[in-house]
């Protein structure tokens, strides 16, 4: 692309962090993502530093950098932060105009956002309870089965009958778990009923209603079987963005030159 | 006059307080300390808050952190304590009609983390009996009760059970297993009129069935004569009527303050200070005159302010609930946010209680328009009037963890204010030290603000 404007997101969040590049017209030229440690400044730089070389940009072609994720305002190079709730929002209605529910099963948290019309923030909630419900959950419960967390999707699509996980806690549930392969249950079984236990907290989150067109986001909307127990209990179509990890970063992106634009 | 919103810490505070302290040489207020003098005393939390700047912020606090020496004072001087429970504002009008008792909420000790974190004395006491976290915070009051920590243990208890936490009236039946007496009364289940049935009108919009209010008359007649007999005085209806008169003057204060501060364009008293002092309605912090005096300070304070500060862009925000660690009233603000409505579990406790009619009966109607004692809708249904009528952009439900009343009351308020307001409401979960919950607080207040501005811009 020819040197000029372009506008960097970075999306800050517990599991890893995310950063989108958009060019002056708001075309993505590239994207990244990298595992978040205890010096998240440092790694954010060095992940926009090679998106940006990789454009073949300089930093002072960034015309604004936007962060967001729980870890944004240690991200010393954002020229402002927003919510996760408002760059996922814009994400995704970007990517999917018509939605009206967006899903986002993050590493720490877990969000339904109501959008109305135009795209904007209506409502939200998330989960403040606990890691239940969330990417962390799937994290502890691949490890319990001795199975790579990239596994645990088709380790779940070989059950053919769900546990159920009564459990609303993660270190509960972990015990639940230790007790059902004592019994000798299927680790398949065990994987499905974690999904459908997710699926059921985010479920309660949202209300008696809902409205559709759904959308899902974040790092665990790339579990095929979660993502059929939403749709079981909600029982509406949902539909995966497209880089469903990227909403929030694609979003701050989108936020930044925005926000440039406006002067 | 003093400026806000340049809220100050307890070391701002210590560095002004020789010229704050003179200002209030006329009010006479003997006992002002520096705030650090408590922080000293263990109220650590203290030097985490941000508090309002005037004179009379620094009354409210001292008269609010001074109520433990202020009890014991009163005992000294032959005062009879009253621990009375539950009923969050009545009892005690009915206790400071006579001369020599006064009356306070043990439970109140279940704010105690708030203010010296997680060294409480009370909830370790309370641990050490078998009471752990998994029980309501109030759990902090048995601590003091068993402990002798953090009150002087009041002669004669008066708990309300009934229409009240499962939590907390195990936890006063664990008080009256420790050998304490305590005057248990009922406090009904609010419940709509049948059809035919004769009816009372209520404050805020309510209305009960007569038969309920002749219950609940007769249940504080039950007090009244257990008060008596422990004042070793009759509370005659005289007495009870010139409390009543002076309740409500207490009353009448902090309704204008809190009316000034919610229906004004301008951000005239920190959410802290005003949470505070609304909290010292339901017992004047054992002391009702000074206590009418310190509103009358910080409403002369509130209403200068009206006169010269510009007006705010911050968002209107309705806050349901006592946030349990007070610091969330600083994030809020932090977050670009101001308070312009409230219901902190009493607003029953706000209105004039009437003085036309025989007092018990005044008083149970007071009794029964109690927020928390009838179904969750009605409460849900006076919040959305109300945010509707100050204007509410947004709404956070707070929920103190542990407390079983809260388990569905959040998405109850959510469903019927979000949508016949057509507001976001959030739903905000604050253990009593939330500091280390404080980044995920202010994400989802930061995000609940954004909202509101996108909406804005929208219209």
């Amino acid at each position: 692309m020819s040197k000029g404007r372009a506008f960097l997101g970075i999306d800050a969040g517990s599991r890893t962090i995310k950063a989108v590049l958009l060019s002056g017209d708001g075309e993505v030229i590239d994207s990244g993502v990298v595992d978040q440690g205890v010096k998240q400044a440092e790694l954010a730089e060095a992940l926009a530093a090679d998106l940006i070389a990789g454009a073949g940009l300089a930093r002072a072609d960034v015309a604004m950098t936007v962060a967001t994720g729980y870890g944004r305002d240690h991200i010393e190079l954002a020229n402002t932060t927003f919510s996760e709730i408002t760059c996922h929002a814009r994400g995704a209605a970007h990517i999917a105009p018509d939605a009206r529910t967006i899903i986002d099963i993050g590493g720490q948290d877990s969000k339904l956002i109501k959008l109305d019309e135009k795209g904007r923030v209506h409502d939200f909630a998330m989960n403040d309870r606990c890691a239940a419900g969330t990417g962390r959950f799937l994290e502890v419960v691949a490890s319990r089965l001795e199975v790579p967390l990239a596994e645990l999707d088709a380790l779940s699509a070989a059950s053919k009958s769900p546990c159920i996980i009564s459990s609303t806690c993660v270190v509960f549930a972990e015990t639940e778990i230790i007790g059902l392969l004592a019994q000798e249950i299927l680790p398949a079984d065990i994987a499905a009923g974690i999904f459908a236990a997710i699926a059921s907290r985010v479920q309660a989150m949202a209300g008696r209603r809902v409205g559709e067109p759904v959308v899902m986001t974040g790092g665990a909307a790339l579990f095929e079987g979660l993502h059929e127990a939403l749709e079981k209990d909600f029982g509406v179509k949902i539909t995966v963005i497209e880089n469903p990890r990227l909403a929030g970063a694609l979003g701050a992106a989108l936020i930044a030159k925005d926000k440039a634009e406006e002067g | 006059m003093t400026e806000i919103p340049n809220r100050i810490t307890v070391k701002e505070w210590d560095r002004r307080f020789a010229e704050d302290a003179a200002k209030l040489m006329d009010a006479h207020v003997p006992y002002l300390k520096p705030l650090t003098a408590y922080v000293e005393e263990g109220d650590t939390r203290l030097t985490r808050l941000k508090f309002d700047p005037s004179p009379a912020s620094l009354w409210l606090w001292n008269f609010l952190l001074s109520e433990n020496e202020r009890l014991s004072a009163k005992l000294e001087d032959g005062h009879r304590l009253v621990g009375t429970m539950k009923d969050l504002g009545t009892v005690p009008v009915m206790a400071y009609s006579l001369p020599n008792l006064t009356a306070f909420y043990p439970d109140g000790a279940w704010w105690i983390p708030c203010i010296m974190e997680a060294n409480a004395s009370a909830l370790k006491a309370a641990e050490e009996l078998g009471i752990n976290e998994s029980v309501c915070p109030v759990r902090a009051m048995v601590g003091a009760i068993a402990a002798e920590s953090d009150f002087p243990v009041p002669g004669l208890m008066v708990c309300a059970v009934g229409a009240t936490c499962d939590d907390f009236s195990a936890l006063a039946q664990f008080i009256n297993g420790l050998g304490h007496a305590i005057h248990w009364w009922e406090l009904p289940h609010r419940r709509a009129p049948a059809a035919g049935e004769e009816s009372v009108t209520l404050q805020g919009g309510l209305s009960a069935p007569a038969s309920l209010v002749s219950f609940v008359v007769e249940q504080l007649a039950e007090i009244r004569k257990a008060l008596s007999k422990y004042a070793g005085s009759e509370l005659t209806d005289e007495a009870l009527r010139l409390g009543i008169t002076e309740a409500n003057r207490a009353r009448s204060l902090i309704r204008e303050i809190r009316n000034a501060v919610f229906s004004s364009k301008k951000r005239l008293l920190s959410a802290v200070d005003l949470l505070i002092a609304e909290m010292l309605i339901i017992h004047f912090c054992s002391d009702r005159d000074e206590c009418i005096r310190l509103f009358e300070a910080i409403l002369s304070e509130v209403r200068q302010r009206e006169a010269v500060e510009p007006d705010s862009d911050a968002v209107r925000i309705f806050w349901v609930n006592p946030p349990s660690d007070i610091k969330a009233m600083n994030i809020l603000e932090d977050c670009g946010m101001r308070l312009c409505g409230t219901d902190f579990m009493f607003t029953h406790s706000l209105s004039a209680i009437p003085e036309d009619l025989p007092p018990l009966e005044a008083l149970a109607m007071c009794v029964l328009a109690d927020p928390m004692i009838g179904p969750t809708r009605d409460r849900a249904g006076m919040i959305t009037a109300e945010s509707r009528r100050l204007g509410a952009e947004g709404i956070v439900v707070s929920r103190i963890p542990g407390a079983s009343h809260c388990a569905f009351e959040g998405s109850i308020i959510k469903e019927l204010a979000g949508e016949e307001l057509d507001i976001p409401v959030l739903e905000l979960e604050i253990p009593p030290v939330c500091d280390a919950y404080e980044q995920s607080m202010r994400g989802r207040l930061e995000a609940l603000r954004e909202t509101v501005i996108a909406r804005r811009t929208s219209q």
